[in-house]
């Protein structure tokens, strides 16, 4: 459950390549997971998506008793010095923590066959457990994780041939692609949407509030947070169904348009914004695993879209046109109409 | 006698309604297999027209119409004969009449029904016609009344009954709709001289399922009701407002609203009422709604549900 959580909240679940000849290549590759239990109300664990990547993640889901959910995640990634083929994990989490990891399968193999469209020899999982060393203490002393004991798994997958389009999508190689958030609020049937980004000193904070069409009273909001940091990627990401009153606009045609964001926990206070004066100003922050942040300030560059159903039928689609977020610069201006 | 009500579709009720094609046995006194309809006509009080079916499935519908008012009572005929009839309308009435022919088979020409004719024996049903709507709004009582045995050609060919919806009705330019379980309403603004007697046309709809406690007899009686008003009624010049405020039998004003959360909330003191009702409320956050302009495309509201 958390794995899936992560996959979807990071982008790095496995997406259909796209190629132009008629067969694609699916590489090779090896995977290890390190389930470590809960920590302070997170699911954390260990995770290799690849043979250089070791990732340590941590995430939470909460339920409202109003039926609105909550997920947090925090995800630090760093680049593996061992050899995961060979069972070995060894890597440095800068001043956070570090793991030196051996795996010892316990003789429970699973096969599986390649996915319809593809053919080759079949992928390998191997149950065991790790053995070695592995502290991890997390921003603000937050997690202290110290035992690797617990359920572990490495997967080999074999190269594969396949038609085209399916073979599966390798995981990014790159540690900040790896953290960053992917849109997971649709800007299609939108009819109100704010999004308020900034980026200082290599870290990138983007909040995205949406109402789509017909829905009650609410709004979805989600929030990423990417930043480098002595050779570590870290993500911090939230993704939440708001109550009624999280997200107020004016309505379409109204100037100067103005808006009020003010999400429930994680998130705290309320932020506002005016076309007139172009400020996004207030209380909003986050708290989340060890960190404190303020989500408002001269720093923030804001779009406001507000539109009638009737007028605009795909919604507030100036997402469309735009990269991926970690990509996308901070620019200033509203597109209200 | 116990009784347990529920809202019921509209679809459902048109399902109720539905019956096979073809011809089969000979008309009169024939017994099954019957594809043939019984049909009478009745005068009810207060200038109310009544008209009786009993369907090959043996399904009854007394249908009662004024103007742009329609209810239907549907409940089973409990004999299968097909020149027999004996139904019990739930504490409304009871209908117990056997049919005797008169005169000769008919084929009469439908236009727009092609060269295929139905078969119409004329006669007269004899015996027990008691009815009285809600709160007697009308009533008809008698032993007798002229009545036919028909086999049509096709369900939406039939002598007996007049189907005659005005294509033009579907050129609507803007409308709105508003509904909940059991309740249905339905305003349509048009361009000028498409329609008779306005701009606008109105509809209200309510079905209401009863039965008995083996469930064996049921009664489902499914109201309509069709307004023509001035285009002054219906506000629907900016898109993010509307109102409407019909003529009689409804009452009151219905506004949709875009709140700053981006909900459009239906709301007012809108109401309609059909003979021998209370006013039935069609405004409020429980029920979903919808806007249309035909240019452009529909929206629609989901409900507020706690």
């Amino acid at each position: 459950m958390v794995a899936v959580v992560l996959l979807t909240a990071t982008g790095t679940g496995q997406a259909r390549l796209q190629h132009a000849g008629k067969f694609e290549v699916q590489q090779a590759d090896t995977a290890g997971f390190l389930r470590l239990g809960k920590e302070r109300g997170y699911e954390t664990a260990l995770y290799m998506p690849n043979e250089r990547l070791v990732v340590f993640y941590a995430s939470r889901i909460e339920r409202s008793k109003d039926d609105f959910f909550s997920s947090t995640y925090s995800i630090y990634a760093v680049r593996n010095r061992g050899d995961l083929e060979h069972g070995v994990v060894r890597a440095r989490f800068g001043s956070l923590g570090r793991v030196s990891l051996r795996f010892r399968p316990s003789g429970r193999m699973h096969k599986r066959d390649p996915q319809p469209g593809c053919e080759g020899g079949s992928g390998i999982t191997e149950e065991g457990t790790f053995v070695g060393h592995l502290s991890f203490r997390g921003e603000g002393n937050y997690f202290h994780v110290s035992s690797a004991k617990g359920e572990a798994y490495i997967s080999h997958s074999p190269r594969l041939r396949c038609e085209k389009g399916q073979a599966l999508e390798s995981h990014p190689r790159s540690l900040r692609k790896y953290v960053a958030p992917i849109p997971l609020l649709p800007d299609e049937y939108s009819i109100a949407l704010l999004y308020a980004s900034t980026r200082s000193h290599g870290r990138y904070v983007g909040i995205t509030a949406t109402h789509p069409e017909g829905s009650p009273p609410g709004a979805g909001v989600q929030l990423g947070i990417v930043e480098p940091r002595h050779g570590m990627a870290i993500g911090h990401g939230v993704y939440l169904n708001g109550p009624p009153g999280t997200l107020r606009t004016s309505l379409p045609g109204a100037h100067p348009a103005t808006a009020t964001l003010a999400p429930p926990a994680p998130f705290y206070g309320e932020a506002a914004y005016s076309e007139e004066s172009d400020a996004w100003t207030g209380t909003l922050g986050v708290k989340l695993a060890g960190l404190r942040l303020p989500l408002t300030g001269p720093g923030f560059h804001v779009h406001l879209c507000v539109v009638n159903p009737l007028r605009d039928r795909d919604g507030c689609d100036f997402f469309r046109t735009e990269p991926p977020p970690e990509q996308r610069p901070a620019r200033r201006g509203s597109a209200l109409r | 006698m116990r009784m347990r009500q529920a809202a019921v579709a509209v679809l459902a009720l048109a399902a109720l309604s539905c019956f096979p094609g073809g011809a089969g046995a000979k008309v009169g006194h024939g017994r099954p297999p019957a594809k043939q309809w019984i049909d009478f006509e009745l005068e009810g009080s207060n200038g109310y027209s009544i008209h009786v079916s009993v369907n090959p499935r043996r399904h009854l519908i007394l249908q009662v119409t004024k103007e742009g008012f329609a209810a239907e009572y549907m409940t089973r005929d409990v004999l299968a004969d097909t020149d027999r009839v004996k139904a019990k309308l739930l504490g409304l009435g009871t209908i117990s009449v056997r049919f005797h022919p008169r005169g000769s088979v008919r084929h009469p020409l439908l236009p727009g029904c092609g060269r295929k004719r139905p078969t119409v024996q004329p006669g007269v049903v004899r015996g027990t016609i008691r009815f009285a709507g809600e709160r007697e709004y009308t009533k008809v009582k008698v032993r007798e009344a002229e009545a036919a045995i028909e086999e049509p050609v096709r369900w939406f060919c039939r002598y007996g009954v007049k189907f005659e919806p005005n294509p033009r009705e579907r050129e609507w330019v803007s409308k709105f709709s508003a509904g909940v379980l059991g309740v249905s309403f339905l305003a349509r603004k048009y361009r000028p001289g498409m329609i008779e007697g306005g701009q606008v046309l109105y509809w209200a709809e309510t079905g209401e399922a009863f039965e008995t406690a083996s469930g064996r007899v049921p009664l489902t009686i499914y109201r309509h009701l069709r307004v023509p008003a001035p285009a002054s009624t219906f506000r629907d010049a900016r898109p993010e407002h509307l109102t409407v405020s019909p003529p009689p039998p409804f009452s009151g004003t219905g506004a949709l609203a875009r709140t700053p959360e981006s909900v459009f909330t239906w709301g007012g003191d809108l109401s309609v009422q059909f003979p021998g009702l209370d006013p039935i409320p069609l405004a409020g956050p429980s029920f979903e709604s919808g806007y249309c302009l035909r240019e452009s495309g529909c929206f629609r509201q989901h409900a507020d549900y706690p």
